[in-house]
């Protein structure tokens, strides 16, 4: 699979890195607070922690590392190979996640997604924020799978 | 001489029933994209798009899918994959 690349502008490359930078620590948490961890065994729910605790690291230092290197205008994402290009989509998803949990727990699900809140000034600003880098993270993803040859994974 | 009586140490312990199967359970999500589950379903289960996407319109309509049935190690394996892909996997025994 030849290497993806994800371009956006270097204005919307800022902003969603200091949002990263607030959210990160958080998502970390979020991810293995959400997970259903089962209760068979202790040592197996011992495993599960550290195994998505360990992943929700390394999925906050490749974000920050994605981010701090697209430079430029427009600034460019570039994910070398499969499995770099899925690590980066799990981790998108992270945050969505994270964010969704910690900032836009009272948006109901059905408005996630609707652009039309965004110019809605009855939600505060830091809402409106969060809900347009909500949608630019799932852009992002949608972008990624629309490039991953989907043939490889048959 | 007296012979030396030797007592043998039995131990018992309960081993669970070998064929008993469990299910991964995947719930719905309002936050994952409908490809993007389809993509970890293809890449965790290792079935073709079509297998998979039916098991995500499974998740989608009924807000819950079993998604892999099998014994108890691979299960935990398969659903802890799911997990690292953010979806809302579980595991159960199978009724």
């Amino acid at each position: 699979m030849p290497e993806l690349r994800l371009s956006m502008t270097a204005e919307a490359r800022n902003v969603l890195s200091d949002l990263l930078r607030l959210i990160a620590p958080a998502a970390a948490r979020v991810s293995v607070n959400r997970a259903q961890i089962p209760n068979l065994d202790p040592e197996i729910a011992t495993y599960w922690a550290e195994t998505l605790s360990a992943q929700a690291g390394e999925e906050a230092r490749l974000l920050a590392t994605a981010f701090a290197s697209a430079k430029g205008e427009p600034a460019i994402i570039v994910l070398r190979n499969k499995a770099q290009a899925l690590a980066f989509l799990r981790a998108l998803s992270a945050v969505r996640f994270a964010l969704k949990d910690l900032v836009l727990s009272d948006i109901p699900n059905s408005q996630l997604e609707d652009l039309e809140d965004l110019d809605d000034e009855s939600l505060p600003s830091e809402k409106r924020h969060a809900l347009a880098c909500y949608s630019c993270f799932g852009l992002l993803q949608s972008s990624l799978i629309d490039q991953i040859d989907n043939e490889s994974f048959d | 001489m007296a012979k030396t009586k030797i007592q043998p140490n039995i131990k018992t312990e309960t081993v669970p029933k070998l064929d008993t199967r469990w299910n991964v359970l995947v719930l719905n999500d309002p936050i994952n994209y409908q490809q993007y589950v389809i993509l970890a379903f293809m890449t965790v289960l290792r079935v073709d798009r079509t297998v998979a996407q039916k098991l995500m319109m499974a998740v989608h309509n009924d807000g819950r899918a079993i998604v892999w049935s099998g014994d108890r190690e691979p299960a935990e394996m398969v659903a802890l994959e799911l997990q690292q892909w953010h979806l809302q996997a579980q595991l159960e025994k199978d009724a």
